[in-house]
């Protein structure tokens, strides 16, 4: 098969996907879909490639909210670059993080992203000058933008699709990249054996900081999205262990280290938030923590991973 | 010029001494056998020369070059490689990802990268296990395999941590073979080993630690007749 091909046919299957329904409620499913693909991208990065674990993920995505709406609502800048701003935020404050952080090893840099994630929460919180506190930002209306001469329509839901369309792509081929990459084989090193991995040369603390950024980069667009898309921030929402533990699931559930398995988790993810939301209220969390544990359990490479063992094993054959 | 010269090298781990007074220096071309009954700060050594543990005290020197305290992977850079006393290859990659990742180190392309780690796997004899997983490996297999990867960074100084421990006869033979093989091929080792014939058979020269302290320091031959050497292995009383 031609290298294009499977994204060739990956890109237009995203192009025409929304034009099979007018239903706005498809519509903000399949966006819904493809933000979570993003950040299980993300989460995927630093979690699966590197094996380091971050249960605070959420403080990038909300860094790049907050940066991005801040952005707009203060200083008038278009969303377009907020959005770009606020994963260069993310990422400007994850290289610090990273430096500290990852003198700790295993559960213990996990604890530290827990506990940095609910520091960066309250300060949100608590700073009502700049982040208007509990109250969080809202965004009555979009400024008039127009691309290739049609004004965009921010009521209806398709440019939004297609502006996480274009991020998710984004995140899928960086990913592919660096699995491809010298920093890709590094990053598998850093998780099989950081000692093993210092010893034939590799600067581990580099290593894993370049990777928290990149992660950061894409959850901090993730986070701009979410700000433009729901009009609507505010600290217990964007800082939530909840989300960064549904990153987590979307990357472990997909497949860990693969650069198509958070399309799957994704789907699997927002499949159970639908079915179970309307009936329980907040149960679909349960759902989530069974479904995780059944493929932990009879899954560890994840879905998109089993799958892909399986494709292998018959072309071997 | 000597390659490395280590100075008054010391290690105190809270009130145990470690390693203390460590001094001596490496030729290009030289095997180094060091010695000493368990616990004798042997690998602790190790450690504090490639960056593993930073020192109390002392100065490591690499071809002139102060080393003392750098990271472990700056001081691969410059050319100190190591292997560990109970394996680590990366389990889950293949054996040839294992190699490739080294290699990486002095090729930034992935096709240069993979063709370095191919021949060296053929040097050390581990091209037909290539695409298994390092993890399926024999300990001999596994111990050559971190061999494979050191070479890979391409080391002028070889620090081996119990090469020869758990193999068998022919396997031992095969590790002699080997490391005098890489000092035809101009690189200095250091061996930890606690088998005395194949030390006795490669080493240039001996050095004996006791308590993390040198006790003696010259020819195999000499070094094991020495009396304060055969009492560190016996014990008192026993000469």
């Amino acid at each position: 098969m031609p290298r294009f091909t499977l994204p060739a046919l990956l890109a237009a299957a995203l192009i025409a996907a929304p034009l099979l329904s007018t239903h706005s409620f498809v519509h903000h499913l399949l966006i819904m879909v493809l933000f979570s693909t993003l950040l299980g991208l993300s989460w995927n990065l630093l979690g699966g490639f590197a094996g380091q674990v971050s249960f605070g993920h959420s403080a990038f995505l909300g860094l790049g909210a907050y940066s991005t709406l801040l952005l707009y609502l203060k200083l008038g800048l278009s969303p377009w670059f907020g959005l770009l701003a606020g994963g260069a935020v993310a990422m400007a404050v994850a290289v610090p993080i990273g430096l500290i952080c990852f003198r700790l090893r295993g559960p213990y840099f996990s604890l530290a992203t827990l506990a940095v994630a609910e520091i960066i929460r309250l300060v949100a919180l608590n700073w009502d000058d700049l982040t208007a506190g509990p109250q969080g930002l809202i965004i009555t209306h979009l400024p008039a933008t127009s691309i290739l001469g049609q004004t965009v329509n921010w009521e209806s839901k398709l440019p939004f699709y297609y502006l996480i369309a274009v991020l998710a792509l984004l995140g899928m081929g960086l990913t592919h990249l660096v699995a491809r990459s010298r920093l890709g084989a590094y990053l598998l090193a850093v998780r099989e054996d950081l000692e093993s991995a210092e010893a034939v040369g590799i600067d581990t603390v580099r290593t894993r900081v370049l990777a928290l950024a990149l992660s950061a980069l894409l959850v901090g667009l993730a986070g701009g999205f979410y700000g433009l898309y729901f009009r609507y921030i505010d600290p217990d929402a964007v800082f939530s262990v909840a989300l960064s533990v549904e990153m987590v699931f979307i990357a472990v559930v997909g497949g860990i280290a693969t650069t198509a398995g958070p399309i799957v988790g994704a789907i699997v993810l927002v499949g159970i938030s639908e079915t179970f939301r309307t009936q329980f209220q907040s149960g679909h969390l349960i759902f989530y923590g069974l479904f995780m544990m059944l493929v932990i359990r009879y899954l560890p490479d994840g879905i998109w991973g089993r799958v892909r063992l399986a494709l292998k094993q018959a072309r071997e054959r | 010029m000597a390659l490395l010269e280590v100075t008054d090298l010391g290690k105190n781990f809270g009130g145990l001494r470690a390693v203390s007074g460590l001094s001596f220096s490496l030729e290009a071309d030289e095997i180094l056998g060091l010695i000493g009954p368990n616990g004798a700060g042997k690998t602790t050594a190790f450690n504090l020369m490639a960056g593993f543990i930073p020192p109390s005290s002392g100065e490591v020197r690499l071809a002139g070059r102060n080393i003392t305290g750098l990271k472990p992977h700056a001081i691969v850079k410059l050319g100190v490689a190591r292997t560990f006393q109970v394996v680590k290859p990366f389990r889950k990659l293949s054996v040839l990802e294992n190699v490739t990742l080294a290699a990486f180190l002095h090729c930034r392309r992935r096709d240069e990268a993979m063709a370095e780690a191919r021949r060296i796997l053929a040097l050390l004899d581990l091209t037909d296990k290539a695409e298994g997983a390092a993890s399926d490996l024999t300990l001999a297999q596994q111990k050559r395999l971190e061999i494979a990867r050191c070479l890979a960074t391409r080391p002028k100084i070889l620090f081996l941590d119990e090469p020869m421990g758990g193999l068998n006869a022919t396997e031992v033979e095969a590790a002699c073979d080997l490391v005098l093989r890489l000092r035809r091929d101009g690189i200095a080792v250091i061996l930890v080993e606690h088998h005395m014939q194949a030390i006795m058979r490669i080493s240039d020269r001996v050095l004996v630690l006791h308590h993390g302290v040198p006790i003696a320091d010259g020819r195999p031959e000499a070094v094991v007749r020495n009396p304060e050497v055969i009492r560190a292995y016996l014990g008192e009383g026993k000469t």
